[in-house]
């Protein structure tokens, strides 16, 4: 875990700009496209081949006809140039689209591969997590491997393949000016390396500098409000400028290489041209020694110092796509795999068939010695027993922290217990695939979350395959069509972003409407405590009717009326179970129950009183 | 240094100014480098003029060794030049950040409702980034492409001007092509970041939702719509992939044309003899000079363009000013009794009141609580008494004060407030309680608030008045079971603290500097209930002679304040003792009932 969580927090990644494991890490996704990768490959001699073939259409065209004065043919000649240079183009568009397309597909899959990991971990993955670091993962870590695709490796490659291909020519035109030309190539290599490693060192700190100062960025406008309540903008602002300034710095010294290595290519291959110049001066009287192999050589020399000038850009886009690369793998690499939604091994299937035979009174569900926490030795629950039987309703009540929340948390499999056994249907739920186990049951929790989409699109997340006329039957059921009608809208009506534009017991109703379209065996509710303007409070008991009747419920019960209709009560305090029984019986008892009521009874009597006596 | 004066008015160019000797010299020597440049041409040109005349062996080498030095000079001026302008072009950058940053820090939190963090955040560093690219990159290739087309126009129109004539023939088209260039890239990657954008909200809700999804078993489900945006996303990608493809190749076809026309036209004039080899040559290369910086027109263009329109949205930070500011009186927070009134306050946000007329004394001392349903107003009416909105004057009076007249500083450390959402910075537990304590120098010496000394610090450096406010906020025992006790660092990179801890370590920052009005904003939701009451207790002891104010659903919490408030719909309905309203059976009778079970359990 210690090295994963190295990976994932990530800005301090090292400034390597090829890494052989992560790019074989990265090959899955690539592989099938292969062809593109073919075609690139087909593209870059051919693009290579019309380019390097102008400088010399140009000696050509000077030694035999500008130089000799004989202009039959340069009209041929310069259709030729024309032609070469426009198949270049042709050639390098296409070597580029194929990369790219390459590229942007790849991506796409590393994309879905990334979220179908990430949406399948377990609930606890989540908690270490914060949604924004897996947000960038899969934005901007992706995007900037992407750019490796346009302008690295096989650039690289390509860019590689001209230099050889211009030497070559070179060569082919006049071994001994080649060697001049090129006696300056101890001096490029040296800058080079020279750039790289200062290029190398200032990547990684401003990588750092940018993190830190994004962090504060994002953490002191999360937080403005606390530093104003305590007078602290004075401080906020000074240490914003320290790390502003930490963060200009670290660029400062990259512009000095960056700019250095730049004019220093530029230099060289001047450097270059002068080595020809000089030797063409030794050779007075070699025919070989022409006006048009000089210029070729020049423009040789030109072509030959781009791609080296734009080396270090192409480097920068190598490093930083390592180390999106580096978190990615990370992250991709954590375990913590959610509960298998089907059983691997086919025999256990018929048993996970739903028994008919089983009767109203048996355990659909039972806790059996639940022990859980959600961190090593702060125990939540410590030893819970109870059974909700099929049909009948049970209600847990407790203080907040008692581990009501969690119990729905454990029998739907989002965490599982530390000692003890959850049973659903008569089985471990451990022994159940879950996809099954989650099918047979709807939760309804107190904090709804809504999705963006249409509020009959919310609805049917409870059943996929609902129509609309199934969806329309459960919201009315539930009394949502009336919270709609309310509002003037329908059940096509716009869900914004986390469903704010509902009221906290509108998305009540409309949860509710989810969990009935779904039809579960099981009904599983966390009451919402949030006090809602009293209409809405009664569309809520009503819907609440709607939806309990005819199954088993389990629900954490915050208000009086829904535990006095449950069949069994679970009085929850601090991780145990304080005393349960029907009703009557913890009347009976006299107990924490008993006294609960007798309050509750008292302040229904305060009120009744006062009504009375105005 | 940083931080100097700016504002909207100086335009984007003001902040470059203050580096205009940078500027300048950055300038100068991006001349002296395209000299440098232009004089290689003409060198080889004499050259190849040396070698066809008489005495070749006596002239080439100086020609090379002028050569040589021309490539020195140049290297020098240019990485000068470069480094000049790029640096001027960051620093700048840097200083608008600051400036920016500490504009947002005078905006009250209204302006953060309709401008979402993530939002401000980009305009931080996306849009500096891009006027940083207007400055450094779009300046220097403005420069570049000003001299050079001057320069090297001049010498070929010297040499022969109706071979430049034909050269040039097909520029005219590159920055036209250049330009619609500019535009499909603009709109297509306007596109691409649409997209994006709207994938990252749906992996964003997706995150945070993923209870709903995994009970429900929607998984899959999910999964299809994201490979829906995903492939959108890359439709998207390759449309933009397909402008930017095209742009270099049809360019620098368009380009090689002159080289074309000067082969075949000025090829006929060295045949004819009315131009030497030597200037055909020279002339050629000239006209290669020119190919890069009539391509990265385009491109600067849409720097330029870019670059405006970022500026737009870092001047509409700049210009929106800020609504709660300092009043006149200068006041010391710490001689104030805390007695708040509240007159016939209403607050109207978006056009919907959402406290309407309400009058309630606080005398110092006392302890308030303010119950009534979500979105009864109740948090907006205490965010009112330390000025985090804008109040009507004379509506909030602090001791007979009005609040509106007081210094900012001056009210707000008079309060100790803890918000609703425990936010904690990414620092240790001590430096955020530590928080809460006012400046050194601030305001003279420190002093010890808990006992009276002067500041003592405990062996592991940590104050005793952070100690006493952890103890207050009942925080020791978490912190013996942290790995790092009180320097523990808490957040992004460090511990998860729970909710019921971020909420007391919050609870301690308010208590620290021993307020002589605690606000507590429903800020021991998360805690449990037993740890609650002890809590209390121990508050009652801190609080002791100071006045409190608190908003909590819990009735155990509400139900030993001298009086209660209870606000709905933003007015206040009810208020008195716990007794006098449950007798009153109203609003607060029925909030205590649908507690009780809370209540009784714990």
């Amino acid at each position: 875990m210690s090295d994963s969580a190295k990976g994932m927090d990530g800005e301090q990644v090292l400034g390597k700009a090829y890494d052989a494991r992560l790019m074989a890490r990265l090959w899955p996704f690539v592989r099938p496209h292969w062809r593109m990768i073919l075609l690139a490959l087909v593209l870059i001699p051919i693009s290579i081949g019309f380019e390097v073939a102008q400088p010399y259409i140009l000696k050509q065209a000077i030694d035999h006809h500008i130089a000799i004065r004989s202009l039959e043919g340069l009209g041929l000649l310069a259709g030729l140039y024309v032609g070469c240079v426009l198949l270049q183009a042709l050639a390098s568009y296409g070597q580029l689209f194929a990369l790219q397309l390459l590229g942007q597909r790849s991506m796409h899959e590393l994309r879905l591969a990334t979220f179908r990991h990430v949406i399948t971990r377990r609930a606890a993955f989540y908690d270490k997590m914060p949604v924004g670091r897996l947000l960038t993962r899969m934005t901007n870590d992706v995007e900037n491997i992407n750019e490796m695709f346009a302008s690295g490796v096989v650039t690289l490659v390509a860019d590689f393949a001209k230099l050889l291909a211009i030497v070559g020519m070179m060569l082919y035109l006049d071994v001994h000016l080649t060697l001049i030309t090129f006696l300056t190539l101890p001096l490029l290599v040296l800058v080079v390396v020279w750039a790289r490693g200062i290029m190398r060192t200032s990547f990684r700190e401003i990588r750092v500098k940018l993190a830190a100062m994004n962090t504060f960025l994002q953490e002191h406008l999360s937080g403005i409000k606390v530093v104003q309540l305590f007078g602290k903008e004075r401080r906020a602002a000074r240490d914003y400028d320290r790390i502003n300034v930490a963060h200009r710095d670290a660029y400062l010294g990259a512009i000095r290489a960056d700019s250095g290595m730049y004019a220093l290519v530029e230099a060289i291959g001047v450097g270059s041209v002068a080595g020809i110049v000089w030797y063409s001066g030794t050779q007075i009287g070699d025919s070989a020694m022409t006006v048009g192999l000089i210029v070729a050589f020049v423009e040789y020399v030109n072509k030959f110092f781009i791609p080296v000038r734009d080396f270090s850009a192409k480097y920068t886009v190598m490093q930083s796509a390592m180390a999106s690369a580096e978190r990615i793998v990370a992250l991709l690499d954590t375990e913590e795999h959610d509960a298998p939604a089907r059983l691997e091994a086919p025999a256990a299937a018929p048993s996970a068939q739903p028994s008919p035979a089983q009767a109203i009174g048996e355990a659909a569900i039972e806790f059996d010695q639940v022990v859980f926490g959600y961190r090593e030795g702060d125990e939540v629950l410590r030893g819970i027993s109870f059974r909700v039987p099929r049909g009948r309703a049970v209600a847990v009540v407790g203080a907040t922290g008692s581990g009501k929340s969690t119990l729905i948390r454990l029998l739907t499999r989002l965490y599982e217990p530390q000692g003890g056994r959850v049973l659903a249907f008569g089985r471990d739920v451990r022994d159940q695939p879950v996809a099954q186990l989650r099918q047979r049951v709807a939760v309804v929790t107190q904090d709804v979350f809504l999705f963006t989409g249409t509020v009959a699109d919310n609805v049917r997340l409870g059943r996929l395959d609902a129509t609309d006329e199934e969806v329309a039957a459960a919201l009315a059921r539930v009394g949502a069509d009336l919270m709609l009608a309310r509002r003037g809208v329908d059940q096509d009506a716009q869900v914004s972003e986390r469903g704010a534009n509902f009221s906290a017991g509108e998305r009540q109703l409309v949860a509710f409407a989810r969990a009935l379209v779904r039809d579960p065996e099981v009904l599983i509710l966390d009451e919402a405590t949030a006090h809602v303007d009293p209409e809405s409070e009664r569309l809520i008991e009503r819907g609440l009717e709607a939806l309990t009747a005819g199954r088993t419920n389990l629900i954490i019960a915050h208000r009086l009326s829904t535990i006095r209709r449950a069949d069994h009560i679970v009085v929850l305090q601090r991780g145990r179970i304080a005393e349960q029984g029907s009703r009557s019986e913890l009347l009976a008892r006299n107990g924490l129950y008993a006294r609960l009521e007798r309050t509750f009874q008292r302040a229904e009597d305060a009120e009744s009183s006062a009504a009375g006596s105005a | 240094m940083i931080g100097a004066p700016g504002g909207p008015q100086l335009g984007p160019w003001g902040f470059l100014f203050r580096y205009r000797g940078r500027f300048l010299v950055g300038t100068l020597m991006l001349v002296a480098t395209n000299a440098f440049a232009l004089a290689i041409p003409w060198l080889l040109g004499r050259t190849i003029d040396a070698l066809r005349g008489p005495d070749p062996a006596g002239q080439v080498p100086m020609l090379a060794l002028a050569m040589v030095v021309m490539a020195v000079f140049q290297a020098v001026t240019r990485i000068v030049s470069r480094v000049q302008l790029f640096n001027a072009a960051r620093m700048a950058e840097a200083d608008v950040r600051s400036i920016l940053f500490g504009h947002l820090l005078t905006l009250e939190p209204a302006y953060f409702r309709t401008h979402p963090a993530g939002d401000v955040m980009s305009r931080l560093t996306n849009d500096v980034q891009t006027v940083r690219a207007m400055w450094g990159p779009g300046m220097l290739n403005l420069v570049n492409t000003a001299f050079i087309f001057t320069f090297a126009l001049v010498l070929m129109l010297g040499m022969d001007p109706w071979l430049t004539l034909w050269a040039l023939l097909p520029y005219p088209s590159m920055v036209f092509l250049g330009g619609v260039f500019g535009r499909r890239i603009y709109r297509t990657s306007r596109a691409v970041q649409e997209e994006l954008g709207s994938l990252s909200s749906a992996v964003q809700e997706d995150l945070t939702g993923v209870q709903v999804i995994k009970t429900y078993g929607l998984e899959e489900e999910r999964q299809g719509r994201f490979r829906v945006r995903s492939s959108s996303l890359l439709e998207r990608n390759m449309a933009l992939t397909q402008v930017r493809g095209q742009l270099l190749p049809v360019l620098g076809a368009v380009a090689s044309l002159g080289t074309v026309i000067v082969l075949f036209v000025g090829g006929r004039r060295v045949i004819e003899g009315s131009m030497g080899l030597g200037e055909l040559i020279q002339f050629n290369a000239y006209l290669a000079i020119l190919v890069w910086p009539t391509l990265a027109l385009g491109w600067m263009m849409s720097l330029l363009q870019r670059g405006q329109a970022s500026w737009r949205r870092l001047a509409e930070i700049l210009e929106a000013q800020p609504n709660i500011v300092d009043g006149p009186l200068v006041v010391d927070g710490d001689k104030l009794r805390g007695d708040v009134s509240i007159r016939n306050l209403t607050i109207e946000i978006g056009g919907r009141t959402l406290v309407d007329g309400i009058s309630l004394d606080v005398p110092a001392g006392t302890v308030t609580a303010i119950v009534g349903r979500l979105g009864s107003g109740k948090s907006l009416l205490i965010e009112a008494i330390p000025r985090l909105l804008e109040v009507p004057r004379d509506t909030i009076l602090l001791d007979g004060i009005d609040i509106t007249q007081m210094r900012l500083l001056d009210l707000r450390r008079a309060i100790g407030y803890a918000p609703q959402e425990a936010f904690l910075f990414s620092s240790t537990i001590a430096e955020n309680i530590a928080m809460g304590l006012p400046e050194q120098g601030q305001n003279g010496q420190s002093r010890d608030r808990w006992s009276g000394d002067s500041g003592s610090s405990g062996p592991t450096g940590v104050s005793d008045e952070v100690r006493r406010a952890a103890e207050a906020a009942g925080l020791e025992r978490d912190l013996a079971a942290l790995p790092d006790g009180f320097h523990t660092v808490v957040g992004e990179r460090g511990i998860t603290l729970s909710g019921g801890q971020r909420q007391r370590v919050a609870l301690a920052r308010a208590l620290v500097a021993r307020p002589r009005l605690l606000i507590l904003d429903d800020s021991l939701s998360s805690v449990d209930a037993e740890t609650e009451k002890e809590i209390l207790g121990r508050l009652d002891d801190v609080m002791r002679g100071r006045t409190a104010i608190l908003i909590s659903h819990r009735v155990a919490a509400v139900r030993r304040a001298h009086q209660i408030a209870v606000l709905d719909q933003g007015r206040l309905v009810e208020r008195g003792s716990h007794d006098e309203l449950l007798a009153l059976g109203g609003v607060y009778a029925e909030l205590y009932r649908t507690q009780l079970a809370e209540e009784m359990a714990a």
